[in-house]
């Protein structure tokens, strides 16, 4: 293979690794969006948080003495999903659904209180220095001619890679067989019409903050592991970066969410690699005004019906 | 606003007097303390923060300013330009006349503008950028080297010592980082070595792997980077993973015990140019001892600068036996000083007429040693 | 009925324990370069209970809690106001009193005071600009500082490259940032609600990174440095003038020289401009264009069937509250002396729309008090230093809750027949 086909594989991968982290949170955006229509600006800081809970669990179990890694990160996992989840849930509960029924900018400045308190509180609690874990998923493969250009893909990379896929199929078929799944179907179609007929609206909306917040807790523990550091500010430019990703993708569609991400992924890598990186997010922004203009609800979304 | 115009008596005369007056009454001089308390870079803050507070502490313990004692008041700029403005007028209305600050060069930069307006004494610990004491300023002085002194001296060890084949120079898009990387730039080319590439990261990414795919591309054998150690230590361990192997080299901004904590085995063999590591040096001792007593981190690159800041400018106090700012602003420019940070003395623009740089090699547990 | 409230209460501090527990019960920290994990302090652990026991007992008594809040009567601003017919004849008088205490107050209080005034008459303008967009036509934009950047790099490029002058540019800078709502109004109008936000959010970062960027001209990140004050027909209010042979304000006078003069005449300025703007806004509201905007907003279906021309109406309330935010920026640079990129980032745009939300969504009195309200809190609240942005996040939720409706709902102008 030629050196520039080689070099633009590596940064596929590359893209493609950043890619699906950001359609992971994305999702979290998405669902909230296809059911009450709110542009919920703390999320981002649910996956910061999720990402420090990680950290705390790795670091305690480690100082402990445990050394089975598949064990330290299932309990990581397990923690940083309950509690981010809670998190969720509380944030539903306190600053959202008070509000419901208002005008729909009223919510959106909520969150954004929201996400300023939230990003202070950790910085309050665990200050606002970096906190850095060694590298616990080290090696990979590398193909390609070391004389002309060697590839690399590590084994960590392939971990964010799998476990993206493996959570997008569960939730594609929690969302698409179960009867709560078909519950938020029936949410996003028509919440009014859902609450008449005598499905808990309200719990449905808990159930997709929680589902959103466990989403963005397994992508902290993956981003955390794949980069090894944390601050608290992390959240608001994942949160940024993920919130585009599900515009692009169409806001409110679950497989555009994942497209979106990794499409955005993808363009950042690649803006990269063959421009100056300091232009990385005009291009990508550039990109998600041109998509919209062309498909003005994004790649899967679906057209808004005028109603009269 | 009070105004001492005193110009007729003369130095002695005046040191005699203070001294009677404050044996009567002891006051206190209050010292603007201002950084960012709050947001992302709070930690720096933290740093012109405790050696400053130490300084004042050590100070009134030895007896205060011919009887008077000093007070810290803290500011928090949040190194927001549009806040440190705020923060410059209050501490203007508040009548304090001595401010040890700001952090950010940008933040300092119009803050400086209003304290000169108002004849308040201002010396920053870490602001760096060389436009600030460009305006030919009074009452602004800096206890800390210039970017236009550390990129050209990084640059000439660039070019005599490494010799690099395809040098690379990165930086994070901010005042501080692109001054820096645009001066070794310079002084590289000038010296005939073509940089491969010069770019840009955005300051806060967490990925660099299209930047390093990009370097291995380019054959890149050194690279310097301008900015602060949170990217620097990221790329450092991203590099190592993706089996990236040239040699780095940064600015005092990430030489900094964190770099280690982020990079781990790969910040070994880092090359830094910093001001000598004040902490280590043994008159200071006792100092971090101190330090290390109220469990505060001496290590930081401005924790000492703005203890020797507070220190200059109450040397000045004893020396005129006055608090105000213009006479102690001549007295700055026309003596040295003893400090932490060594033998200071300041040029007509309110810089340090000598900082002189090291460069070390880094270690993987946090550590330096002079690079050979 | 008491045990659902025990059972709710022990659910609530459950969940205030397992919120707490690990973010503030367990810091990491960092020993050599291994990283550890350390319980916290007996007395955050204290703290921890205090938090939580309060949770349990606000729960437990969440009906006696209700019902106390229920008795308090709440503040009726209708109440207070007079009868419409009283109103309409005491309004000037009051309007004119306003004006006199906005020109004397200076002169009474502190630099400090004066100089927060003016930082808040800034926000009181873009609040006003950005209100004809979101509150008025009904059109998220999260991009609005966009256009504020482009206003103050307007005036300090020209001042700084063609040493023109502030009252010269004051206009330039309005006519440069409503051509740029102009051109980014044109492609993204098709597109509704919040996809449009996105994209003048998007918009908004590009302009950033570009200034950020394009280092010959704008000093990328080291900003522009130096920029002219404005002067009063050429009187410099500087303690030594500038050029040889100019006069400055106090020698002009003959008065002592006082730096607060400088301060309080960018407060006057400001104040004129604001006034400026809240006439035109006014003016324009009752013009067909404003009723085409607020029509716009209500239904855009009916609209298009009366007729009316959609692209036009969207286009014109983004350039008018595009050229308001490039007056402010252009006072701003003023105001500053120095600009760079990271004055006009996003959260600035998030204050911005917080502001005109919590005024009211289209009250113009409303937007005035939520811009007195959102500057002046983080300034009172310096006194928590650290805690300050936590308390300020945590008020922005606070009081979506308690007036989702904003301080002021908006009322059209409007007539009544009297029958």
């Amino acid at each position: 293979m030629t050196e520039t086909s080689l070099y633009v594989i590596q940064q596929l991968i590359n893209g493609l690794t950043i890619g699906s982290t950001y359609a992971l949170i994305a999702i979290g955006y998405t669902m909230v969006y296809g059911i009450i229509g709110m542009i919920n600006f703390a999320h981002g800081e649910i996956y910061m948080i999720g990402s420090y809970i990680s950290f705390i669990v790795i670091a305690g179990l480690l100082g402990m003495g445990f050394i089975s890694l598949p064990v330290i990160l299932i309990v990581a996992l397990i923690v940083a999903v309950v509690i981010a989840s809670t998190y969720g849930w509380t944030i539903e509960r306190v600053a959202y659904r008070p509000l419901r029924g208002s005008n729909r900018l009223i919510p959106l400045i909520s969150a954004i209180g929201m996400s300023i308190f939230l990003q202070n509180y950790v910085a309050l609690s665990q200050s606002s220095r970096d906190v850095a874990l060694p590298p616990q998923i080290t090696g990979g493969w590398t193909f390609g001619d070391p004389s002309v250009f060697e590839v690399s893909f590590s084994y960590m990379q392939l971990l964010i890679w799998s476990a993206t896929l493996l959570v997008m199929v569960l939730l594609t078929l929690f969302i698409s067989r179960s009867r709560m799944g078909r519950a938020c179907r029936a949410c996003s179609e028509d919440l009014g019409m859902t609450n008449l007929l005598g499905i808990d609206t309200n719990r449905i909306i808990a159930l997709t903050f929680i589902v959103g917040a466990a989403l963005a807790a397994i992508a902290g523990l993956l981003l955390g592991l794949y980069y090894g550091v944390v601050n608290p500010y992390i959240g608001f430019i994942a949160g940024l970066k993920a919130f585009t990703a599900a515009v692009l993708g169409g806001i409110g569609s679950i497989p555009g969410a994942m497209l979106g991400g990794l499409i955005l992924g993808v363009t950042e890598a690649m803006t990269s690699a063959f421009f100056p990186s300091e232009y990385k997010d005009v291009v990508s922004f550039g990109l998600l005004v041109l998509i919209l203009l062309f498909r003005p609800s994004g790649i899967l979304g679906k057209p808004e019906v005028e109603k009269v | 606003m009070k105004r001492f115009n005193k110009k007729l008596l003369t130095l002695s005369s005046a040191i005699c007097l203070a001294g009677a007056i404050n044996a009567a009454q002891a006051d206190t001089i209050k010292i603007a303390i201002a950084g960012p308390v709050t947001g992302p870079v709070a930690q720096y803050g933290d740093m012109q923060k405790i050696g400053a507070l130490m300084a004042i502490e050590q100070i009134n313990k030895a007896g205060g300013i011919n009887g008077d004692t000093l007070e810290g008041v803290i500011y928090d700029d949040a190194c927001d330009p549009k806040q440190a403005v705020a923060v410059a007028n209050k501490i203007v209305n508040d009548d304090i006349q001595h401010v040890i600050g700001h952090l950010c060069s940008s933040s300092t930069e119009p803050a400086s503008d209003i304290y000169e307006e108002e004849g308040v004494l201002m010396i920053t610990a870490a602001s760096t950028s060389p436009t600030i004491t460009e305006k030919g300023y009074q009452t602004i002085f800096r206890t800390i080297g210039l970017d236009s002194m550390q990129g050209p001296f990084a640059a000439r060890y660039v070019v005599n010592t490494i010799k690099p084949k395809n040098m690379a120079i990165i930086h994070d898009k901010q005042q501080y980082g692109e001054g820096l990387a645009t001066a070794v730039k310079n002084v590289v080319e000038e010296a005939g070595i073509k940089p491969v590439m010069f770019e840009g990261v955005t300051a806060g990414d967490k990925d660099f792997s299209a930047l390093i795919a990009k370097l291995k591309r380019n054959n890149v054998d050194f690279v310097y980077y301008g900015g602060y150690h949170p990217e620097l230590g990221l790329i450092l361990r991203q590099s190592r993973e993706k089996g990236f192997t040239a040699k780095f080299m940064g600015p005092e901004g990430v030489g900094n015990a964190d770099i280690s904590k982020i990079a781990g085995e790969a910040s070994e063999g880092l090359l830094v140019t910093l001001p000598q590591s004040f902490d280590q040096d043994p008159a200071n001792q006792a100092l971090v001892a101190a330090f290390k007593e109220k469990n505060e981190d001496p290590t930081g690159p401005f924790v000492f600068p703005a203890y020797s800041a507070v220190q200059v400018m109450t040397e000045s106090m004893k020396a005129t036996g006055k608090s105000d700012p213009e006479a102690l602003a001549a007295h700055l420019r026309s003596t040295s000083f003893d400090t932490t940070t060594g033998k200071l003395e300041f040029d007509a623009k309110g810089d340090l007429k000598d900082f002189s740089f090291v460069v070390y090699d880094w270690h993987a547990d946090g550590t330096k040693s002079p690079a050979k | 009925m008491m045990r659902k409230r025990f059972y709710n209460a022990i659910f609530a501090s459950g969940i205030g324990f397992i919120l707490t527990c690990m973010m503030v019960g367990i810091s990491l920290n960092t020993e050599g370069t291994t990283l550890k994990v350390e319980g916290a302090s007996a007395a955050q652990w204290t703290w921890i209970g205090i938090g939580i026991s309060l949770v349990f007992l606000s729960q437990l008594f969440a009906g006696q809690v209700d019902a106390f809040l229920g008795a308090v009567p709440k503040p009726q601003l209708s109440k207070l106001l007079p009868e419409e017919g009283k109103r309409a004849m005491l309004k000037p008088w009051l309007l004119a009193a306003l004006l006199v205490v906005m020109l004397v107050w200076p002169f009474m209080v502190s630099r400090g005071s004066v100089d927060l005034a003016t930082l808040t008459l800034i926000y009181i303008m873009l609040g006003l600009g950005l209100n004809i967009v979101v509150g008025l036509a009904g059109l998220l934009d999260l991009g609005f500082v966009a256009f504020y950047a482009v206003g103050a790099y307007t005036y300090a490029l020209l001042s700084q490259y063609f040493g023109m002058s502030f009252w010269a540019c004051l206009p330039l800078s309005a006519g440069l940032a409503a051509l740029f709502g102009f051109l980014l109004g044109f492609p993204v109008l098709r597109l509704r609600g919040d996809y449009l936000a996105i994209v003048t959010l998007g918009f908004g970062e590009i302009i950033r990174i570009l200034l950020n960027n394009w280092t010959s001209v704008t000093g990328g990140p080291s900003g522009i440095s130096g920029i002219a004050k404005p002067s009063l027909f050429g009187l410099e209010f500087t303690r030594r003038a500038k050029e040889e042979g100019a006069t400055t304000f106090h020698e002009f006078f003959g008065i002592d020289y006082s730096s607060s003069y400088k301060v309080i005449f960018l407060y006057l300025i400001a104040v004129i401009l604001v006034c400026f703007v809240i006439y035109v806004i006014n003016r324009l509201m009752r013009m067909p264009i404003g009723r085409a905007w607020e029509a716009l907003r209500e239904d855009e279906i009916a609209c298009r069937s009366l007729g009316l021309n959609r692209t036009m109406i969207k286009l014109s309330a983004f350039t008018i509250g595009a050229s308001t935010a490039g007056f402010a920026g252009a006072f701003f640079s003023a105001r500053q002396g120095f600009i760079s990129p990271e004055s006009f980032i996003f959260i600035e745009s998030a204050i911005i729309l917080a502001i005109v939300v919590l005024g009211g969504m289209g009250s113009q009195v409303g937007v005035i008090l939520a811009a007195i309200v959102m500057t002046i809190l983080p300034e009172l609240a310096r006194e928590f230093s650290e805690y300050r942005m936590l308390l300020f996040g945590l008020l922005m939720v606070v009081m979506m809750r308690w007036r989702p409706e904003g301080l002021v709902p908006m009322k059209r102008p409007h007539l009544e027949l009297k029958t």
